[in-house]
């Protein structure tokens, strides 16, 4: 079931003596309960920009998004309505606690703000730290930031979250601050509180690898729109536009030899000498397809915005080679 | 370059080989109960190598490294241990810890150098690039004319694929992979013989980090350095470096090259890390990640550091330290299926030691050919035994 649909979403800022900014371009999608969804980017490609025009923490330009079929309040009582059911977890959690205040407190106001009576509030905080394991949660309540390990703080940044019992999560590069070592917990919970309580999650990352094993489906996103989208295989294993096929090759393997990987660099030298990449990447393209000064597949008609071409059921690509009465096939 | 795995002799090699050699280093942050953040840790860098150090967060790898360059400063204190460094010039080898304040201001940069973990903070904000670079020669070459120095600064920023004419740029005006090669090439500006790598791709992300990695490797090969690469990412590090050593609780528990602790770990906790992290393109399956967390370093540490976490603890592991010494791949960490691929069916066992009771064949649970099975509900693999290599 759709919980939150966002419709021709655009956030535009203002930049000092330059033209307005549009970080986020017409942003479609929606959020299932019970499912979760990525967003995958590079740095500065909006994927926060999103996250936090969802939460309301930015104002959108224009676009509609809508809670359950109805307009997302825009403000005093109805925002608030709106911000209890979609909640956010942000990435670093030595920033998003406040030093000063005990777990408990952290837990504790959204409960008071989300109108939990005060009898049983200690037990409802309990359970709470239990849902993320966090044990026992008498102890733990007590404690401050200080005390808690990178993994400890963020299952307090995501209990916080889940305090107003909210129906979309959106967790914002919720592991990447954390060690290799315990992001996989971390994600393991989430998954499994995204299936115990019928979340919808939107779990933004640049990690293909835990996008392609966490999530149903995921939205590639490029300097503010959205190129690709399909399930999470699909967009992994047969990328349709040449932005996925280059983050996607960009993921250090295990698998191959040594000797094949410093032929493998070779190439890609070679290649980045006929462009160097720092350079090439200034080349933003205002019309036509925004990634046509880095891709190596760029034809003439790439100067023409490209529209989304279905690939496969479910699977779209906005890229002039998926066009089925196009002049190309794939060249490479 | 360096000797293929198979070609490898053990651990000592000829001092001929060896840019570096640190032997039971130790050092400590003072404060009421002292942290003992690095813990009797020896290890060599060998002229052109990778050497790839990687752990998690608190065990002492990026103040193992500030230790190898004597950057250390109070409360972190040195307790034990000596650093030597031999110079490519074949002169008698530098006792970098018995340096005079003089001495080490003309070693430091100009024979090892260092890129730290955040260009947007080793970058100075207000001071453009061509005098941050001007500022190393002013400091190491005096003699070098204002030209010359222009000259070289150029130089520089074009090997590392900037355009020159970026001289007169300040930091804010380059984007982050940009900065992130300035300082790589400030840290080269002296030619130095090793540079320490602390996380330098860490917050860049994963397009820009493949072309900083292919971009260290060709100057490398180009002007012939040797890297200290320290990340808590190890699959990166098994794509760049040559050898790895891994660190826990301030020690090193495993420590060879990094084909054979990629196909075979040898310690749990690598075996752990190694299976922190989803393959991109292999099956799904669930991981684990390697649960709990790491031990008080304020605390003596009784036997081996890792057995709270480790799944395969048995014995002597909470009494008895082990210490490193060459793996018997027998009971040897199987591998998840489809998750990371054993390159090459047998892999020598030179050059290659981990600090696990479990390769102790007069401490290993007994019962060949016995099998460790993993806890119930965990699809992880187990530990087979009874396959000797």
């Amino acid at each position: 079931m759709s919980i939150l649909e966002v419709r021709d979403l655009s956030v535009e800022f203002t930049q000092r003596g330059g033209p307005r900014l549009r970080a986020v371009d017409n942003v479609s999608f929606e959020l299932r309960a019970g499912e979760t969804l990525a967003l995958v980017g590079e740095s500065g490609s909006g994927k926060s920009t999103v996250a936090r025009a969802l939460c309301r923490l930015v104002a959108p330009s224009s676009g509609e998004v809508l809670l359950r079929g109805a307009p997302a309040g825009r403000r005093g009582r109805a925002l608030r309505r709106y911000r209890r059911e979609v909640q956010l977890v942000l990435q670093d959690p030595f920033a998003s606690l406040n030093p000063s205040f005990s777990v408990e407190h952290h837990i504790r106001r959204p409960l008071r703000i989300s109108g939990h009576p005060r009898a049983g509030i200690d037990q409802q905080i309990d359970q709470l730290l239990r849902s993320v394991n966090l044990s026992p949660p008498r102890v733990m309540a007590k404690k401050y930031p200080h005390e808690l390990s990178g993994g400890q703080r963020q299952r307090v940044a995501i209990a916080r979250a889940l305090a107003p019992d909210p129906a979309v999560m959106l967790a914002d590069e919720p592991v990447s601050m954390l060690d290799v070592s315990i992001r996989l917990e971390i994600l393991n919970l989430l998954d499994a509180l995204k299936r115990d309580r019928n979340l919808a999650l939107l779990y933004i990352t640049h990690d293909l690898a835990t996008a392609r094993h966490f999530s149903g489906r995921i939205m590639v996103m490029y300097r503010g729109e959205i190129v690709e989208y399909g399930p999470a295989d699909e967009v992994i294993l047969n990328p349709a536009h040449p932005y996925t096929e280059l983050l996607e090759s960009a993921v250090p393997r295990a698998a191959v030899t040594r000797d094949q990987l410093v032929v493998q660099r070779r190439e890609r030298l070679q290649e980045r000498k006929i462009a160097p990449p720092a350079e090439r990447r200034e080349l933003a393209a205002d019309t036509g397809c925004r990634f046509r000064g880095r891709c190596p597949y760029a034809m003439e008609i790439c100067t023409t915005h490209p529209p989304d071409f279905e690939v496969s059921p479910g699977h779209t690509a906005r890229c002039w080679l998926r066009d089925p009465a196009g002049p190309a096939g794939r060249t490479a | 370059m360096t000797p293929a795995p198979a070609a490898a002799g053990p651990l000592s090699t000829l001092a001929g080989d060896v840019v570096l050699r640190a032997e039971h280093v130790s050092v400590e942050y003072a404060g009421a109960q002292p942290t003992h953040a690095v813990r009797n840790v020896s290890l060599e860098l060998r002229r052109g190598e990778v050497l790839g150090i990687a752990g998690e967060s608190g065990c002492g790898k990026s103040t193992l490294a500030y230790a190898l360059a004597r950057l250390l400063r109070p409360p972190a204190r040195l307790t034990s241990g000596t650093i030597q460094f031999y110079s490519r010039d074949r002169s008698d080898p530098v006792d970098i810890m018995a340096l005079d304040a003089a001495a080490l201001r003309r070693f430091r940069w100009a024979k090892v150098s260092m890129v730290f973990q955040s260009a947007m903070n080793a970058l100075n904000p207000v001071i453009s690039l061509g005098k941050q670079f001007a500022d190393i020669f002013i400091e190491h070459v005096p003699e070098m004319g204002r030209d010359a120095r222009d000259q070289r600064s150029r130089e520089l920023l074009e090997m590392v694929g900037i355009s020159p004419d970026r001289i007169r740029s300040f930091p804010h005006e380059l984007s982050g992979g940009m900065r992130q090669r300035v300082v790589i090439a400030m840290a080269l500006a002296l030619q130095p013989e090793i540079v320490i790598m602390d996380e330098p791709t860490t917050a860049l992300d994963v397009v820009v980090q493949q072309e900083i990695l292919d971009e260290i490797h060709r100057l490398r090969e180009e002007i012939g350095f040797s890297i200290i690469f320290i990340t808590h990412d190890l699959s990166l590090l098994l794509d760049i470096s040559d050898r790895l050593a891994i660190m826990y609780a301030g020690e090193i528990v495993e420590y060879g090259y990094s084909e054979q602790v990629a196909a075979r770990p040898a310690h749990p906790y690598t075996y752990g890390l190694l299976h922190s992290f989803p393959e991109l393109r292999a099956d799904r399956h669930e991981l684990r990640g390697v649960p709990g967390s790491p031990p008080d370093l304020r605390e003596a540490i009784v036997g081996c550091a890792f057995t709270p976490r480790c799944r395969f603890a048995f014995g002597p592991c909470p009494s008895t330290h082990p210490d490193l010494r060459s793996p018997s791949h027998a009971p040897r960490l199987a591998l998840v299926p489809g998750a990371r691929q054993v390159i090459g069916p047998d892999i020598s066992s030179a050059g290659w030691s981990v600090a696990c009771h479990l390769h102790d064949p007069k401490l290993r649970p007994a019962g060949p050919p016995a099998e460790i099975t993993q806890p119930a509900g965990s699809s992880a693999p187990a530990v087979t035994a009874g396959e000797d290599t």
